[in-house]
This record gives C-alpha cells, structure tokens and sequence, in this order.
C-alpha cells in the first residue's frame, strides 16, 4: 500500500508533466516537466513523505531495466544508419573528451577563485 | 527460423499474444547481467545495461521474436520511464542542502559546461555531414537516459541511436575525467564527482560513489541538474535552429 500510494503521486506527477506540456506547447517531456514540478512541491513542503521516498527509490533501482528495451534496439538500427557510425564514435569520442576537460578546467578556476573571494569560513 | 515445426509456431503466436514474453525476457536478462557484472569484477567499460542488452538481442535474434514484436511487449515495462523521471526529482530535492553552499560555482559552471556536453560532439558530428536525425540523436548524450529519451522523442530523434550514444558516453567520461584530473592535479572529490554526473550521467555517478560517497552526492546533482538544464534549453535551442 504505502508503494502504492507513493507510485500514484508520481503517476499524477507525470500525467500534470504532460498536462502541462500540451497545454503550454512545451517541446519538453511530460516526465521532465512532471520532475521539475514535484521538485519544486518538495521544496515549498520541506520534507518527503515515507511513500514518495519509498516509491521513487524503488523505480529509480530498476531504471536499468526500463531502458534495456531501447539499448536492444541499438544492435538493430545498424542498417538505418549504415555510414553514420564513424561520424558517430567521432562525435562521442572527441566531444566527451573535450567536455570532460572543460568541466574540471572551469569548476577548477571557479573553486579558485572562490576562495580568493575571501571564503574564510569554509576550509576545504 | 522460417523451418520451424507447426506447434513451436503455434506456441509462439500464442506467447507473443500478451507482452509477457518481452516482459520475461527483460526481466531475466536484468538479473543475469547484475550477477555476470559483479562476477567480472565491475567491469566500467561493460555496464550492466550493455551486458543485459546483448544478451536479449541475441535471444531476440536466434529465436526469430523479431526485434518489433518485443518491443511491443516491452512496452509494458518503457512506460514506466515517465514516472521513474519524476522520480529522480526526490533525490534531487535531497542534494538541495549541496545546492544551497554552493550555488555560485553551480550557476557559473553547469550551464556553460552543459551546453558544451552537447555541443561538442554537435559541433563535430555537423562538420562531419551528419544528418538532422543523427544530430537531434546524439544531442542529450550526456543526460541521463530517462530524460534524454524524452528529448530525443521531442526532436525526433532515434531513441537506440541515443541509448547507444549515452553508453559510450558514459564510459568515455568515466575514463576520461581520471585522466584528467590527474593531468590537470584536481584532488577535491565535490569538482571529480560533479563533472562526472554532469558528463557520464548515471554511469558517471556509479563510478563517483566507487571514488567516495561525497563524490557521489555530487555526481548525482551534476546529473540531476544537467539533465533538467538540457531537458529545457535543449528543444528550445533546436527551435531556433
């Protein structure tokens, strides 16, 4: 029951998500929208209920399992973009490296910079 | 596969009448795969996921099911990634304490290095001649798949194309963010953890809580936030272009 109850606040979180989206013309997910408001209800509450923690941390546990259906398409849509993997993997590869390199490179300088501001109350 | 005697054709109408069978095959793929995973030793270049993957596409294949009838079936279970998106919007209220200490360098940095996470690799896959689908497929490469599944839906994009990209990324960034914090001398655990979550999304954070559990924390709101940042900008963006 209290799973339950739990999964049903999130199925009416989706469901607004969606609500939303057609109504406001939104070209972002009804689980997106759903998400962010639920965050947002969380925050004006201050606390989580047993049910939703329950609830979401059981769904989130078997996230894997509910993408695995798409990943096993990957093996069949080889043909559809037959001449695309190379661009593909050149994409992947150099992007995330590059990415990966200014994140830290960026959060590097901002921490810097941080506690030049004179931060004198936190240490680390 | 066109052979095969009346009664094993027969069975298989029979089977594939309800989305159980997919349903079946999901579900022990899933439990196989952990238990291979923890028996090679965690492998991050092999994923759960991607040993659970390769496993049904062979079963999928061998016993010609055919990849569009189990997909059908597993239907039951995809429709289940909308509320577990709404989900991931619990853990990210319980990172709000992180957010609050640290909301500067967070504004400064996730939405520039957001927007990077994707354009890079838009940027290259364009000069390489890549075609709108491909592009509108790899753009949430580094968001967590639930969302990104959504983005790739609303830009009309190849949701296996993008599931395959989100993997590669995902091991990519756990590789790449170790060599380069050693090449860049970075030891606080807070920057390793965020800019994991924020690239390799959910495969990023599982290596940040291998590293340490405040490494994880903050891969979990690096990925939260990217997810939510790009969800919101992304479509938006591909709108002006």
């Amino acid at each position: 029951m209290v799973m339950l109850r739990g999964f049903l606040v999130l199925v009416v979180f989706f469901l607004l998500g969606e609500a939303v989206r057609v109504f406001a013309g939104l070209p972002v997910s009804g689980g997106v929208l759903g998400m962010v408001m639920a965050t947002v209800t969380l925050m004006v509450r201050g606390r989580v209920s047993t049910e939703l923690a329950t609830a979401s941390q059981g769904l989130i546990s078997i996230l894997v399992l509910l993408i695995t259906p798409g990943v096993v398409g990957v093996f069949f849509i080889a043909d559809q973009f037959y001449g695309h993997w190379a661009t593909v993997l050149v994409a992947l590869v150099i992007g995330t490296l590059l990415s990966v390199f200014t994140t830290l490179l960026l959060m590097k300088k901002v921490a810097a910079l941080g506690k030049e501001g004179g931060s004198h109350d936190r240490s680390a | 596969m066109t052979d095969q005697p009346e009664i094993v054709r027969s069975l298989m109408s029979v089977w594939t009448a309800s989305p159980l069978l997919s349903v079946a095959l999901t579900l022990g793929a899933f439990i196989v795969a952990q238990w291979l995973f923890v028996r090679f030793r965690r492998p991050l270049w092999m994923p759960p996921v991607m040993i659970a993957a390769l496993l049904l596409a062979t079963v999928v294949a061998l016993t010609g099911l055919g990849f569009e009838r189990y997909e059908q079936g597993a239907r039951w279970l995809t429709v289940l990634l909308g509320p577990a998106t709404v989900a991931l919007g619990v853990p990210l209220y319980q990172q709000m304490h992180h957010i609050r200490a640290l909301w500067r360098p967070i504004l400064v940095t996730l939405p520039l290095a957001a927007t990077l996470a994707a354009a890079y690799a838009l940027g290259i896959a364009w000069l390489m001649g890549a075609t709108p689908e491909v592009l509108a497929s790899l753009a949430p490469k580094s968001v967590t798949a639930p969302i990104a599944m959504g983005i790739t839906e609303e830009l009309g994009g190849s949701v296996s194309l993008t599931l395959g990209g989100l993997l590669i990324t995902g091991v990519l960034a756990s590789l790449f963010v170790d060599w380069c914090t050693r090449w860049l001398k970075i030891t606080d655990d807070r920057i390793v953890g965020f800019a994991l979550g924020l690239n390799g999304h959910a495969i990023g954070t599982a290596r940040a809580f291998e590293i340490s559990h405040t490494a994880g924390a903050f891969a979990s709101l690096g990925m939260g936030l990217t997810g939510v940042f790009t969800a919101l900008f992304l479509p938006l963006a591909f709108l002006l272009f």
